[in-house]
């Protein structure tokens, strides 16, 4: 976690002309996203517009049709997840998803499975606990008997203890009350602030660009939009283009 | 739904088990009550048989009731062996099945036909094992007689099929008072016209047993366990019933299931009682269970154990658990019998068996096998003659009146009388006593410690 | 809970109560005709049903229960196969009983060549170290390859497909063990005199108490392994979302391959008490052991592993005593063969009165998004 300020020069994970297919649908058409080190980013889309596509694809979940997925300078289309994750690529899953039957020492612990430096996966556990406090708290109790934002809260833990480049966080206001959201933004700036790059998937624009630096913004699998998070919140194609996409529900993303 | 999907599974296994386990007993109450009447009005028919003069008709056996079957010239005569040939009990069919091999080739020809075997059948020792193998034999229109079955539980539903279709049946193997009479003049339940055997009424086996634990060990209480096959349960029964007329006291009679291993459930019931003796007539795997597990039960430490023919082989007597133990079974010291047909004794046999498979016997009904099978090819000559066109002219009901009629045959197992309910057996039962260890099993088998003839 | 008390009682609702409710009559009246044998025989109430019933000795009564929880930690033990592969992949592999057949089988072959060569009587528990040794790695190959050959390519497809190819792959196995080494039943050598001989001032067997102790190991070793080590995280992770487990890093595949080596070599384990214990075994020998271990596993509660070893011990127990403790005084005949039975209708009683089994949890919906 560096306090380095943002290097322009070469991004730290990039998609360049990025097609991809699920089955015979077309999701994404040549996407371009570049994500620097230090940045907090926004990918902005309504349903069914590619913004879960975009995620698998820098997972190596999915691989593209066409294109290429850059870490760091290096050309990792068609790796495995493990590879990705093991070179600090992680992702804050949609509903955060812990083990909830696990206790949240051994979430945390899951998080940095692919580690085997010890010491330093110790301190790291130390520095979580210095995020959240709470979390200290709950450590022996199950993950599924927390509240919501407790949950989030070990969420993030669990992925900042893969030791983390770019943290990818698929949809963070979903499904939470609106206090929780609040919440979890201002988890989402604190981290940002202590050094963490952040690329975040979300619908509700407001919020997200409240605390990016930038953002795109994605339509039926098409970047449309590539700006300042200022920029983009005073223009009004992004309130056009985006009603456009969420309106469309019948197709699930 | 995960859940609902495991529960619905698992609650459709458990009934389907509860299914199968009842649905055992049903089969057995149906074949039982069913085959004893079928076959009756071809016996009254029967006595007007010899009285049929006709031109062309050689002097033979048989009214032509059951129909006649044809054998073309340079064709053999049909007949078939069903026996345990694989399995647990392979040990005791095996040795009938090369009973009858070896019979057919010491008799010869009838009347010039060479007589064919077909391919050995296996009855399963199991009542849908005979089934499925009588269904195969009567299939063959040509078949006049079988040798077998080796177990009482596949005769049950193998009797039934195979006299129906006017075919004798013979067993060197079945025990079971059900598939012939109590010897007082009642059928037993599952007895079939046309069903003979050579080996004995397991009335007279339970009767030895029981008057050698009440007259020679001089025990008064006793228990007995069976499997639920017929010759275990009508065997088990048969002691029941002579040990209480001899005096004694029945502190308990129970089952075991085939499979079962755990045995210290039943041996606890029966320990309950506290018997002097456990009579135990079944099978291996289960045999072994429980001799090896009686003796820690509390209550059974000090019972004797004792068993009968179907456990009394060489591979039993080789177990440790074993050692000390009572067998009944049939009396085995064939001496200098002759079998009248082929002119052989049990020595002759004994060499050729050894010479041929490399081993001697390991099972006791052999002779029964070659005896059962001698019969039937002097009731087919009997009952058969060759015709102007050279054809093999063989009645059927004649085949059942030659056996009907059999009286005084000198067979390997003795004098040979057929009772009016099939029995033909030389109903000599001895009791051996298992001297112990591997390298005694042989000389275990004829260490006799008890004769019994009626 | 609060949902459920609220919903009106259907008719199958009340059906369920009247059987739950004749269920624990019966239980109820058979456990205190029972009671009243063993305070004397002679009483109405112990005659009431039964007039022959004699009851059982303090001696007896303990040997039933002492060989019920030998054979109920031998199902245990195969439980905990069934009950891992059901957690991770959700499905029942039913020739994880034939895993068990296998382990005893090796155990037949290789005590029998030690024996042979002397060592068998020698060194014992030398010996027997190498069949366990022996036994466990065969039967977790087994179970691997199996995994690899047969399920593998099944994954993702309906639930009930590979379930049926369990059933398949089980006759596969039982009929293999025909074929290499024929359909007679075969035994294991003679074991030692002290564990034939009765111990302890509880009078049990000495192969009762070794099958006790070692499946009792056995159980410890494998909670440490499932609940200490970072493999063990990683099943339970898998087990509960493998799509999360594999953006933790873990590579799900390799992790189910762990699960069933480790399910086998319980299995193996299981084969070789029950070859001590009995000493004898035959291609169908993992066929009834291995639906009451199910049956163990769904009692206990599917997915849970103390559950599945309780799950063991309580169908092993109620189908050696039950018999005898609730049969016997209410007066049904030939009880003893009804053993299995009285497994089965634990499972039966238990899922009425308990859907989830012993221990299983449930949780809440919104859990299982």
């Amino acid at each position: 976690m560096s306090q380095d300020p943002p290097d322009r020069a070469v991004p730290l994970l990039e998609m360049r002309k990025v097609n991809a297919h699920y089955g015979a649908v077309h999701a994404l058409r040549d996407v371009n996203l570049s994500i620097y080190a230090g940045e907090l980013v926004c990918l902005l889309g309504g349903n069914a517009s590619g913004k879960s596509t975009t995620l698998k694809t820098l997972l190596g979940m999915l691989t593209p049709t066409s294109g290429e997925v850059v870490l760091d300078g290096e050309v990792v289309n068609g790796r495995p997840t493990s590879y990705l994750v093991a070179r600090g690529v992680t992702m804050v899953p949609e509903n955060r998803r812990l083990f909830k039957r696990l206790t949240v020492r051994e979430n945390l612990q899951l998080g940095a499975y692919l580690r085997k430096d010890s010491d330093a996966v110790a301190s790291d556990l130390e520095r979580v606990f210095e995020l959240f406090p709470r979390v200290k708290e709950r450590l022996g109790q199950k993950a599924g008997t927390l509240s919501g934002g407790e949950q989030q809260m070990v969420a993030i833990g669990r992925a900042l203890m893969s030791q983390p480049r770019v943290l990818l966080m698929d949809e963070p206001s979903m499904g939470l009350a609106p206090t929780l959201v609040q919440q979890n933004f201002e988890l989402i700036s604190q981290i940002h602030e202590a050094g963490m790059t952040v690329f975040m998937v979300e619908q509700n624009a407001n919020m997200a660009l409240g605390i990016a630096d930038r953002g795109w913004v994605l339509q039926t699998g098409r970047v449309v939009l590539d700006d300042t998070a200022e920029a983009l919140l005073a223009n009004p194609a992004l309130r056009t283009s985006y009603l456009g996409g969420g309106k469309d529900d019948s197709d699930s993303s | 739904m995960k859940r609902k999907l495991l529960t619905l599974v698992a609650a459709l296994f458990a009934l389907s088990l509860f299914a199968a386990a009842c649905g055992g007993d049903g089969d057995d109450a149906e074949t039982t009550t069913a085959p004893a009447a079928t076959e009756a009005p071809a016996a009254t028919e029967a006595p007007a048989a010899t009285e049929t003069p006709e031109d062309e008709m050689m002097d033979h056996l048989g009214d032509g009731s059951l129909g006649v079957v044809s054998v073309e010239s340079g064709g053999a005569v049909q007949i078939r062996s069903l026996n345990a040939i694989t399995g647990d009990v392979a040990f005791f069919g095996l040795p009938l099945e090369r009973a009858v091999m070896l019979a057919i080739e010491d008799y010869g020809p009838v009347h010039g036909f060479d007589v064919d075997l077909g391919t050995g059948l296996d009855d399963l020792c199991s009542n849908d094992g005979g089934q499925a193998a009588a269904q195969i034999i009567v299939a063959d229109e040509d078949v006049l007689g079988v040798i077998g079955t080796s177990c009482s539980g596949a005769a049950v539903a193998a009797a039934p099929l195979i006299t129906n279709a006017g075919m004798v049946l013979i067993s060197g193997g079945n025990t079971s008072p059900a598939l012939t009479s109590d010897l007082a003049g009642t059928p037993g339940d599952n007895y079939n016209v046309g069903y003979y055997r050579t080996a004995h009424n397991d009335l007279f086996q339970g009767a030895a047993m029981a008057k050698f634990v009440f007259g020679e060990l001089g025990l008064t209480t006793a228990a007995a366990i069976h499997d639920g096959d017929p010759y275990t349960q009508g065997l088990a029964q048969a002691f029941a019933d002579a040990f209480e007329a001899e005096g004694g006291t029945m502190t308990g009679f129970s089952a075991v299931n085939k499979e079962d291993t755990d045995m210290v459930p039943v041996l606890t019931e029966i320990a309950a009682g506290g018997p002097e003796a456990l009579f135990f007539p079944i099978f291996q795997p289960a045999g072994d269970f429980i001799a090896d597990q009686a003796p820690g039960v509390s209550g059974l430490e000090n019972t004797v154990l004792l068993a009968a023919d179907g456990l009394l082989n060489t591979n039993y007597l080789a177990l440790s658990q074993t050692a000390g133990m009572y067998f009944s079974g049939p009396d085995t010291r064939f001496g200098e019998n002759v079998n009248q047909s082929t002119g052989k004794t049990a020595q002759d046999f004994l060499a050729v068996y050894e010479e041929r498979w490399g081993e001697s016997p390991a099972a006791p009904f052999w002779a029964h096998g070659y005896d059962a099978t001698t019969l039937l090819l002097d009731a087919i000559a009997a009952a058969s003659y060759v015709d102007a066109d050279g054809n093999l002219q063989v009645d059927r009901q004649g085949i059942r009146d030659h056996l009907n009629s059999v009286e005084g045959y000198s067979g390997l197992i003795g004098t040979i009388n057929c009772d009016d309910f099939g029995d033909c057996g030389a109903a000599r039962i001895t009791v051996v006593q298992n001297i112990g260890g591997e390298d005694n099993a042989e000389a275990s088998m004829d260490n006799v410690v008890f004769s019994f003839a009626p | 809970m609060r949902a459920r008390l609220l919903r009106p009682r259907t008719r199958v609702d009340w059906f369920l109560t009247v059987i739950r409710v004749a269920v624990l009559i019966v239980l109820a009246v058979g456990f205190a005709a029972f009671i009243a044998q063993e305070i004397n025989p002679d009483n109405p109430f112990a005659q009431w049903a039964n007039p022959d019933a004699t009851g059982l000795t303090g001696a007896q009564f303990r040997g039933l229960v002492v060989s019920g929880i030998a054979q109920g930690s031998m199902y245990g033990l195969i439980a905990l196969g069934y009950s891992m592969v059901y957690g991770v992949l959700g499905f029942i592999n039913f020739a994880h009983g034939e895993v068990f057949m296998v382990g005893a089988m090796t155990g037949m072959i290789t005590s029998n060549k030690l024996a042979d060569a002397g060592l068998w009587e020698s060194n014992f528990i030398g010996s027997l170290v190498f069949i366990v040794v022996v036994s466990i790695i065969v039967s977790s190959l087994t179970a691997v390859i199996m995994e690899r050959v047969a399920y593998r390519p099944l994954r993702g497809s309906p639930r009930l497909i590979p379930l049926i190819t369990s059933i398949g792959v089980s006759f596969f196995l039982q009929n293999a063990s025909v074929v290499l080494l024929g359909p007679a039943s075969k035994s294991y050598p003679d074991v030692p005199d002290w564990l034939k001989a009765k111990h302890t001032f509880l009078q049990i067997e000495g192969a009762k108490i070794l099958v006790v102790v070692v499946a009792a190991l056995s159980m410890a070793a494998l909670w440490y392994y499932v609940d200490r080590t970072k493999t063990g995280k990683a099943m339970r992770a898998v087990a509960e979302d493998a799509e999360i487990a594999a953006l933790m890093g873990i590579d799900v595949n390799r992790t189910i391959v762990k699960v069933f080596a480790v399910g086998g070599a319980m299995a193996g384990m299981a084969g070789i008490l029950w070859g001590i214990l009995f000493r004898s075994v035959i291609h169908t020998t993992g066929f009834l052991p291995g639906i009451k271990a199910f049956s163990a596993a769904v009692v206990g509660g599917i997915g849970h592993l103390g559950g599945a070893m309780a799950g063991g011990l309580s169908i092993g127990v109620a189908e050696s005593v039950g018999p005898l403790l609730i049969l016997e005084p209410l007066g049904v005949s030939g009880v003893s063969q009804l053993r299995d039975a009285v497994a089965f209708s634990m499972l039966i009683i238990v899922l009425l009165v308990k859907p989830a089994g012993l221990f299983g949890e449930r949780l809440p919906a919104e859990d299982r998004t």
